[in-house]
This record gives structure tokens, C-alpha cells and sequence, in this order.
């Protein structure tokens, strides 16, 4: 009988209790929401209800793997974290590109959900059938990459995968992730997913998987596959992915303006020593592959003299872009805090914007040497930035303490008028580049379901679909005019979190699929061949449609989830200073504001693309009805939580 | 008979494409190739993490004089004659795993799902599938002279990294041999 690419079991772990069960993984996940975030957001909204607050033993860490890990397509490395997110008190997710989520699979999990919380620090062991909690008081205070290589040896394994968590994630620090592998593979960072479990006292999973996963249609998957192979070998997008890494996106700041320099205030920047030229001629290894990727765009940079000398971290483009964030223009400085993010158990996303508000904090003296026992936080400090970074993860001091809670929290601690400087949206902090003088780019930040994130979405389509594309796709040429289009912006924008979306179902990498030089090679990787990835491999027929609705449907599951929350229209908001402070240090988005009127009128237009009220920004009966998601209508419902 | 090939590593070092990225897009093929799914426990080639950012490819060296079936008691473990590739017998196979203590690269092992020995047989004389994916073309299907080839230059290359690292800069550093010289 041929397989498909279904392991077929969801692994449930209560910690509280110690009980382990095993549940069949079957149609009510896999119709409507496939695999990967789909299916971990499904998850999440029907067992975490809103009374739940992210650190109670009710909340879920959730991991699923997209349906794709761990077969040849290529680039399927994917694997999606959930929780309800103590940054944000709202849907949490983080996504990470390393072999753990295959072995889960092959040890015949398609989905793992932890519930509950252990009285004393544990560690889950998986081994195919053999599932056990360990104590893991040995383990404690140990960092990502020590975790790792402990669990190694006391399992006996040394090919053994596991996730972890490091000091950060142990002490609660709300900017904690949780890391794939060690401390240089892959890392689910954002939303503070890393708290969760530590707040479970679950320091790590340990997992081997033996089981083969097979292929409906061989024939089609190779089809398949040839496919992909033959559309990035004349995307123009791919070969300078190949060749920087992800350090290319520096290209694109510069060409903008948009660093995001010293905490959002910034657009141009001296970046120069940042350059991708000098992190591939000075420090890179080599070129880099996730699992199963051809593309090949992952970094570990190497110091080999200086007063880094002998540090060799994983490093990836925000990283470069959140040290510019705090001002810091030295690469080894850069690499060195790579270093120390992964191993302590640190998003860099996070921990870079809450650096850089305390830097701005002292600044305008709301932060004085006294609060930081002598420490000067000055942007573009080393040795500021590298040692706030470090006592952040343990809490050491007062103010590591408060900053350890997120710009959010910290802010409302400090007081001072210090809320503005705290760079977040929902509580969860600014990603990727400046979004004054670009319209859409401040709207996508605001509607991610997870917080501030520039890859729930790809506004980066009306930087490559033509005038033609735009009237045909959004039903207006404005839509690719970066800085002047409003209609058809919102949506381009509905359109782009789809698009993704089905990215995070199947496990698929967005720089493999979901980035690319021209609108037809966008849609060929990210819609056409991921399904006809997906449909060889599970054995199905989906068409193009139905992929692109259950993109559609999981980013309503975790609208849902957040309205039931007690988001509205509201929280759908940047911060103030981006629509009222002019970028600052000229080039070409110099003196730029987000206008507000803009953003309201391609926030509206995004609103009815998704059938949501436009007014209030929650969803509608007939837009959840329209999805296949009755249930959540009726539950929202109930709540007083739905229109119509 | 044809002319003996082993898969070989082939790295260009000087290139940073030239180096194994870590996908495992080959183990991935080895296993879909021979044995019609996906799992890395049943590929014949493995992918060793070695550090950070360093990812070794290893797999039978198609010895002359094989350990493993010298170690064999079964005569499971034999020289195809025409095709010139050392290959296991199914049939005779006991999963005794003397073969798996023998091989001094740690290459042949058994399948977990079948309980048989199991080694790159060089995809049964058809190209290669971990040679065909893999993206940055570190993998070869090398006949000796073509080994020794790769080896020359791999030899060649550290001399002229270690000429340039010494080379004489004028108006520069004195090179360092220079200075040892004194």
C-alpha cells in the first residue's frame, strides 16, 4: 500500500498529570487546514479560550511540523510553534527551518501538544513509540547549544534532534524563543514562545524518529520537483540569495532607506561596514542549506582574529537590521550578538528593539547610570549592547528585569512618556525595515495576527507586479506604485498573507517560494507547484483555489482567536512615531511619514477583501461561513464577538 | 567490466557554493531511489555534522579488498562482476553485523526497516541520484583516475593558499618564512 506523507498521530503531553496520549491525526485537521501553522493555529483556538493567560498550565505549546517536512520538496524545512503569546496575550507563533520537525515525523507525529505544567523541570524524550518525560534538573541553566549536545550524550544518540530552550526561556524572559537543533540550526523566536515553555518547566524534546515517510504519486512529486528547480534556475531572484544570504536584504534598505536606525528614527544609515560584501569576503563559512533547500541562503559566520576571535554564530538578515536598530555598525559586534542570542535562548528581533528603547530611554535620561549600575547605553555601543543583551536573558538587575518583560511592559513600568519610544504592535516588537513613505509596508505591519511581522505577509509584491498585474490581480494599477497607491493596496495585502500562509501549512521556506524577481514566478513557486508538491506527497487534489483558502481560512482561525481576545480595529495599529516623526538622515525616504489617512483607507479596503467589519475590524458570519468555519462563527457568536 | 566508481566528496573549498550546504537533499534521493520513501536512516550516503557550518557527506568507498566482505560469513557481500560495485545479497543476508564493526568508514549499516546490510551500490549502474540533486555539486561518481585528479588539485590548492598566504608584498610586511629565516 503506498503511503503518504501523513505520520497519521498527534502526540499529546500533559505535564501536570504526566499522562501521554496518542490520537489519531486525521480529516478534521487535515481537510480544512493541511498541516504546519494551519493546523497549530486550529489547535490553538479550540483549546486555549480567552480566560487562559499565557503562563497558566491551560495555555498549549503546540508544534507542528508543515505537511511537507521531512519529504524532498524542496525547501520543506519548516516547522510552526504556537502558544497564546505572553508578549502579546494574543495568537503566538514562530516558525523555524531545521531537521527536528521531520524527525517528530518519522517518529510518527504529525502534531505534538503540551499542556499542562511539570512540577520540577522536565525534558520530553521521543523515540518513535517510546514517549517519556525525564528529569531534567541536570540540564538546568544550560544553554541552547550545551542542551543540545547533553542530550546527545545522556540518550546515547548522536544524531539525536531536539528543541530547547536556554537561560532566557527557563527565566521566563518574554523575548525567549525556542531553538531548533542547539544553538545555530533554526530558532521559532517571536511572541515569546520560549516563556511558554519554560513557564511549563519543559527545558527540552528530545526526539529520534526511524519511521520512513512516503509519497502518494512518485511520479507527479518528481514532476513536481523538477519544476521548482527549473523556475529558480531563471528566477533572478535566487542567484543573489545563493550568493549573500540573507545579508542581500541590505540592498534593499539601502536602495529605500528604511534601516530602522537607532530605534526607528533613521532611514539612512552609515551601513557600510554591514555590507553583504564584507560578511561574505570576511566571515562566512560557506553557502548554507536548510533541509531540503537548493536555494541555499543560510549563514554561520566565523571570526577568526579580534576581540571576537574564535566565535562562530548562525546570523541572518534581521539580526544585521535589529543592530543597526541599537546603532551598531561593527560586524564582529554583530556576530558576536548573534552568538550570544542563540545560545542564551534570545529572538533577536525582540531583544534588539528592546535594546535600543532602553538606549533611547537613556538618551532622554528616563534611564539613568544608576538604573544600569554603571552601564552607558549608547546606540552604536558594543559592549553596551552585547552586555544589556546578556542580563536581559538572566534577569540580572532591576532593569533587566523590567526589560526582560518586552517594550510594552517595560514601558508602562518606566513611565515617563517612555510608550513611545517602546516599538511594538500588540506588544510584539517592529521587524524588518521602516515603513514611512510606503504605504502598504505600515498597514501589513499592523495586521499580522502575531504582533509586528513582516512575513505574515509579502508586501514586497508591489515592488515586483507591474501596472498590468496590479489592475488585473487588485483591481487597480495604484497597487504597484510603492509610494503613492492606495487602491487596490489592501488587497494586494489579503492577498500576500494568503499567499504566505500556504507557505507556513506545508513547512515551505518564503525566501524558496514566496520571494521572488516577477509576480508569475511568485505564483508559479508559491501557489502552483506548492500544491502540486502537497498533493503528490499527501495524495490529494487540491486545486490552486482551495490551497489559496486555506491559507485564507487559517489567518481567519487566528484573527478569530485574537478578536476573541479582545482585539478590535484598534490594535491594528503601528506606532504613533512612525505617523508623526519624520524619518530622519535623509535619502530616499528622508522626511517620510505613514499618512494616516492612507493607512486607514487601505486598511479599510484590506477589511472588506477579508469580510471583516470595517468599522470595527471583527470578523463577519458570512466571511468565517464562506471558509468552512461555522464552528468559529458560532463561538465568536456566542461571545458577542461577530457581525452579522 | 566497467570502470570501478566511488562516490567522492568533492568540495571546492575555495568557493563558498563548493562546500556541502548540509540540505541532505542526497540522503533525502538515496532513500526515495532505493527504497521508495523518505527517510535518512535508510540512505546509503549520510550527511555528518561536524561544527557550525560544517557538513561532511560520507559513503562507501567501493574498497578492492572489502572489509565488510571479508567480514562476511555468509558470502552476502560480493563484486558484481559487470557492473564492478561491491553489493549485498538480500537473500543471504542474516543481520549479523559483523560487516557493520568491519568497514573502517563506518559506511555500511542495516536497514532499520528490513533488518539487511545495506550500502551505496552506486544506484544499480544508473547515474548516481545523490550526484544528480545534490545543488552545489560537491558529489561525484569518480573512476581512480578522476579521484586522483580531485586529489591533485585538492594538494595543489593548499601549496598555492599557503604561496599566497606568504607571498612577498612590496613595500608591504615582511613574509613570514622570511622572518623564520633570521
Amino acid at each position: 500500500m503506498t503511503k503518504n506523507s501523513y505520520a497519521g498521530k498527534i502526540l499529546r503531553v500533559d505535564l501536570t498529570s504526566g499522562a501521554i496520549k496518542i490520537e489519531p491525526f486525521g480529516p478534521e485537521y487535515i481537510d480544512r487546514f493541511i498541516g504546519g501553522r494551519g493546523v497549530a493555529s486550529k489547535v490553538l483556538y479550540d483549546e486555549v479560550p480567552p480566560e487562559v493567560e499565557p503562563f497558566d498550565p491551560e495555555n498549549r505549546l503546540i508544534f507542528s511540523p508543515g505537511a511537507l517536512h521531512g519529504t524532498a520538496s524542496p525547501a520543506a524545512s519548516r516547522t510552526t510553534v504556537a502558544a497564546k503569546s505572553p508578549l502579546t496575550g494574543m495568537h503566538g507563533d514562530g516558525h523555524s527551518g531545521a531537521n527536528w520537525g521531520g524527525e517528530l515525523k518519522r517518529a510518527g507525529y504529525d502534531l505534538l501538544i503540551i499542556q499542562g505544567q511539570a512540577d520540577k523541570p522536565v525534558y520530553l524524550f521521543i523515540h518513535d513509540d517510546h514517549v517519556e518525560l525525564r528529569d531534567a534538573s541536570g540540564l538546568r541553566g544550560l544553554l541552547t547549544s550545551q542542551t543540545h549536545a547533553r542530550l546527545r550524550d545522556l540518550t546515547g544518540i548522536p544524531d539525536l534532534r531536539t528543541v530547547s530552550i536556554g537561560p532566557a526561556g527557563e527565566n521566563r524572559v518574554r523575548l525567549a524563543g525556542v531553538f531548533h537543533d542547539g544553538s545555530d540550526e533554526g530558532v521559532s523566536a517571536r511572541c515569546g514562545l520560549g516563556a511558554v515553555m519554560g513557564a511549563k518547566n519543559l527545558k527540552a524534546i528530545a526526539t529520534r524518529g526511524t519511521r520512513d515517510i512516503g509519497v502518494a504519486d512518485q511520479q507527479a512529486f518528481r514532476a513536481a520537483y523538477q519544476e521548482y528547480l527549473d523556475v529558480i534556475a531563471v528566477d533572478p531572484y535566487v542567484p543573489p540569495a545563493t550568493k549573500y544570504g540573507t545579508c542581500r536584504f541590505m540592498f534593499h534598505r539601502v536602495k529605500f532607506g528604511i534601516h530602522g536606525a537607532e530605534n526607528w528614527r533613521y532611514g539612512e544609515y552609515p551601513w557600510e561596514t554591514l555590507s553583504p560584501e564584507i560578511f561574505r569576503a570576511d566571515y562566512q563559512v560557506k553557502a548554507g542549506a536548510c533541509v531540503a533547500c537548493p536555494v541555499r541562503c543560510r549563514r554561520d559566520y566565523r571570526i577568526r582574529s579580534g576581540p571576537y576571535a574564535g566565535i562562530t554564530a548562525k546570523l541572518e538578515w534581521e539580526t544585521i537590521a535589529r543592530s543597526l536598530t541599537c546603532g551598531i555598525t561593527d560586524p564582529e559586534a554583530v556576530i558576536a550578538w548573534s552568538n550570544l542570542c542563540n545560545h542564551y535562548g534570545l529572538d533577536i528581533e525582540g531583544t534588539g528593539d528592546t535594546v535600543a528603547f532602553a538606549m533611547e530611554c537613556f538618551e532622554h535620561g528616563l534611564i539613568t547610570e544608576k538604573d544600569t549600575d554603571g552601564l552607558v547605553l549608547r546606540f552604536g555601543d558594543p559592549h553596551a549592547f552585547l552586555e544589556l543583551t546578556r542580563r536581559i536573558a538572566l534577569r540580572q538587575g532591576d532593569l533587566a528585569n523590567i526589560l526582560a518583560e518586552g517594550t510594552r511592559r517595560a514601558a508602562q513600568q518606566i513611565g515617563q512618556g517612555s510608550e513611545r519610544f517602546a516599538m511594538n504592535v500588540k506588544g510584539g516588537e517592529m521587524t524588518a525595515g521602516d515603513p514611512r513613505g510606503m504605504p502598504v509596508r505600515a498597514v501589513s505591519y499592523a495586521t499580522s495576527t502575531r504582533g509586528s511581522d513582516h512575513l505574515r505577509s509579502n508586501p514586497y509584491i508591489e515592488e515586483i507586479c507591474t501596472a498590468e498585474e496590479a489592475l488585473q490581480w487588485f483591481g487597480s494599477e495604484e497597487a504597484a506604485d510603492l509610494r503613492g497607491g492606495v487602491k487596490g493596496k489592501g488587497r494586494m495585502l489579503k492577498f500576500s498573507e494568503d499567499l504566505v500562509t500556504i507557505g507556513d501549512i506545508l513547512g515551505l521556506c518564503k525566501f524558496a517560494y514566496y520571494r521572488s524577481a516577477t509576480l508569475p514566478y511568485l505564483y508559479r513557486k508559491g501557489v502552483t507547484i506548492a500544491t502540486k508538491l502537497y498533493n503528490a506527497c499527501a495524495g490529494r487534489h487540491l486545486s490552486e483555489e482551495e490551497m489559496l483558502l486555506a491559507g485564507e481560512r487559517t489567518f481567519n482561525v487566528e484573527k478569530a482567536f485574537n478578536t476573541r481576545c479582545g482585539a478590535t480595529r484598534a490594535d491594528d495599529i503601528i506606532p504613533e512615531r512612525f505617523f508623526t516623526e519624520p524619518l530622519r538622515g535623509g535619502g530616499p525616504s528622508g522626511g517620510m511619514v505613514v499618512e494616516r489617512d492612507k493607512f486607514e483607507q487601505i486598511l479599510n479596503e484590506y477589511y472588506e477583501a477579508r469580510r471583516f467589519d470595517v468599522q470595527t475590524g471583527l470578523p463577519t458570519r458570512a466571511g468565517l461561513e464562506r471558509l468552512g468555519l461555522g464552528d468559529i462563527a458560532h463561538d465568536l457568536a456566542t461571545r458577542g464577538k461577530l457581525v452579522g | 567490466m566497467v570502470e570501478k566508481r566511488r562516490i567522492i566528496y568533492t568540495s571546492r573549498p575555495w568557493e563558498a557554493t563548493g562546500l556541502c550546504s548540509g540540505c541532505r537533499l542526497c540522503e533525502f534521493w538515496c532513500s526515495m531511489h532505493n527504497m521508495g520513501v523518505f527517510n535518512p536512516l535508510r540512505a546509503r550516503i549520510r550527511v555528518l555534522e561536524m561544527g557550525t557550518g560544517i557538513d561532511i557527506p560520507v559513503t562507501c568507498q567501493q574498497c578492492q579488498d572489502p572489509a565488510c566482505q571479508a567480514a562476511c560469513a555468509y558470502e552476502a557481500i560480493y563484486s558484481d562482476a559487470k557492473l564492478n560495485i561491491v553489493r549485498v545479497d538480500p537473500d543471504r543476508c542474516t543481520a549479523c553485523g559483523e560487516c557493520v564493526g568491519a568497514c573502517p568508514f563506518g559506511i555500511i549499516t542495516l536497514d532499520p526497516v528490513t533488518n539487511v546490510a545495506m550500502k551505496c551500490e552506486l544506484c544499480g549502474g544508473d547515474e548516481p541520484a545523490c550526484v544528480t540533486v545534490c545543488p552545489s555539486k560537491v558529489l561525484g561518481a569518480l573512476t581512480n583516475e578522476q579521484v586522483s585528479e580531485y586529489n591533485r588539485r585538492r594538494y595543489a590548492a593548499l601549496l598555492a593558499y599557503d604561496d599566497e598566504t606568504h607571498r612577498y608584498k612590496p613595500g608591504g610586511e615582511e613574509p613570514i618564512l622570511k622572518k623564520l629565516e633570521r
